[in-house]
């Protein structure tokens, strides 16, 4: 059995569209959504009804929780001053777009979704605002997804996708205990964990305007990193027609973020 | 007696820089005087505001400015005057008689006579490798007097405008003032693989907003100036974040005295 993960979707409908034909190509019937519904794009109550129609198991990402708990839910700091202010000119407009019903349904969602050795989270198991990024940490790596009780770590936020296997890890523990001349050692050996990142579906930012998720062929345990192809000129229009900065049309398509220079997502949150 | 040499060329072509350069290696006293170009049909001349004479003043502070006649004078033994002229089409003749009357009545309104006249794609004096030949062109610019930039900000903001957000820009040239003091003479060519930021030597004190030379100019095809400056406008620090970053310079620089 293969299933789908699919994350920040950001509005973009014609990218969701385009991904969820994709998977249905493949006969894939289970797919999970690592949220980020919202934010920056231009369509987010028709994104929010296309997962809730297909009943999508989704977790709450950053932007699907300040949109519901407002701006200063999120401390997360912007990488500029116009960064900041675009973003909070799309927080704006999204939150006098979407629907109560849509809000609700982004205020329903969990932190994570959990299967048997699989964890599936937005940014990290400790926030949704925590960026994993493929070079960070080792150690830290290991502890995110160690401490979690995973196997392999489901994540998105990024708007990377990438496949990071973390093996040979160890834990050396040494005890003295009341009594004892020389303390006692113990090492444990880890066996292999990994943490998935499955891109971005609405915002891509990996050198291509195309959109990204990941397959998890459950058989062979093989995870595919899949790009797809999209009408980015239907969805720079509706930026466009729905009032967005123009600006973020031009960056969506040629692959920038939206609020951000497309070589810095490096600031990682601290909340 | 002083030389005093006619520089011209399209937009992008290098004159500043190799003015600069020029002047720099010039033992005697050195002048400089920016004229403003000559717009053909359908090629229009950018508002330069200063930007070179005040980044060439940075970098040589005994630079004789020619336009003011009462400064210094301007023909002494071995100086060297270099007069910038942004000019599309070369000029008739290599010779003097080629250089537009105009040109030769602003100079001797201030009492400069030409000696050579050097044109960009034509002379061999003169590096070729960023001259362009243009067929259309629009100018756009905005002065930023006192203007303070968020310096990330200012980094997204190049970076669209020259990559083509706002239209297609063919020559982008600033000079911005960052909030710790310093500022950029910021330059960009099409033709060319980058842009140029360069520092000026020359800080302002931690006490409001700097009063130097701050411009920005464009040229280039369907510029979207109400894009530029809406971005422009969320790039620029308030008055209470500029003094969030020049209070801490001010206490440093109060200790660095006590020691």
């Amino acid at each position: 059995m293969s299933h789908a993960v699919i994350s920040c979707l950001h509005a973009n409908l014609a990218a969701t569209e385009a991904v969820l034909a994709d998977i249905d190509r493949q006969g894939i019937e289970h797919i999970t959504c690592l949220g980020d519904l919202v934010g920056y794009g231009p369509q987010p109550n028709e994104v929010v009804e296309l997962i809730r129609q297909r009943q999508i198991p989704t977790c709450q990402g950053c932007w699907d929780e300040d949109i519901i708990d407002g701006l200063n839910s999120c401390e997360c700091s912007y990488p500029s001053q116009l960064a900041e202010r675009r973003g909070h000119r799309a927080h704006q407009w999204t939150d006098a777009q979407l629907s109560e019903e849509n809000k609700a349904f982004l205020a329903s969602l969990p932190m994570t979704v959990r299967r048997e050795r699989l964890l599936f989270v937005h940014g990290s198991p400790n926030s949704q605002h925590e960026y994993l990024l493929p070079d960070m940490d080792a150690f830290a790596a290991l502890e995110r997804v160690e401490s979690s009780g995973a196997d392999t770590l489901f994540c998105g936020h990024t708007h990377m996708p990438y496949v990071r296997e973390l093996s040979g890890g160890s834990i050396r523990v040494k005890v003295k205990q009341a009594g004892e001349e020389a303390a006692s050692e113990r090492k444990l050996e880890l066996p292999m964990r990994r943490i998935v990142n499955a891109g971005s579906v609405g915002e891509p930012r990996h050198g291509s305007t195309e959109a990204t998720y990941v397959i998890h062929h459950e058989d062979s345990d093989e995870i595919e990193i899949r790009e797809v192809a999209y009408d980015i000129e239907r969805t720079c229009r509706a930026i466009v027609d729905g009032g967005l900065p123009e600006v973020f049309a031009w960056r969506l398509s040629h692959g920038f973020e939206y609020a951000e220079r497309a070589d810095d997502a490096s600031h990682v949150c601290e909340r | 007696m002083a030389q005093t040499w006619l520089i011209s060329g399209p937009p992008g072509c290098g004159k500043t820089t190799w003015m600069l350069n020029t002047l720099k290696n010039h033992q005697g006293q050195r002048g400089y005087l920016r004229l403003p170009g000559i717009s053909t049909a359908g090629l229009e001349q950018a508002d330069d505001g200063g930007i070179d004479q005040t980044y060439l003043q940075d970098q040589i502070t005994d630079l004789i400015d020619l336009s003011n006649t009462d400064q210094a004078p301007n023909d002494q033994e071995q100086q060297l005057n270099l007069v910038e002229l942004t000019q599309f089409e070369p000029p008739s003749s290599s010779a003097l008689e080629g250089v537009d009357s105009s040109v030769i009545q602003q100079l001797e309104a201030l009492g400069l006579r030409l000696d050579r006249a050097l044109h960009f794609g034509r002379d061999d004096d003169l590096p070729k490798d960023d001259t362009l030949e243009f067929s259309r062109l629009e100018a756009w610019s905005m002065p930023l007097e006192r203007c303070v930039w968020d310096p990330n900000s200012l980094s997204s903001f190049w970076f669209e405008l020259v990559n083509g957000a706002y239209g297609d820009v063919y020559r982008a040239k600033a000079l911005m003032n960052l909030p710790d003091g310093r500022a950029f003479f910021c330059n960009w060519m099409v033709s060319q693989g980058g842009s140029q930021f360069l520092p000026l030597e020359s800080v302002a004190p931690p006490d409001g907003r700097p009063k130097r030379c701050s411009m920005l100019s464009v040229q280039g095809k369907a510029l979207d100036g109400g894009g530029i400056q809406a971005t422009i406008a969320d790039c620029l620090l308030s008055d209470e974040v500029l003094e969030l970053h020049q209070e801490p310079q001010r206490q440093q620089a109060e200790l660095t005295q006590a020691l």
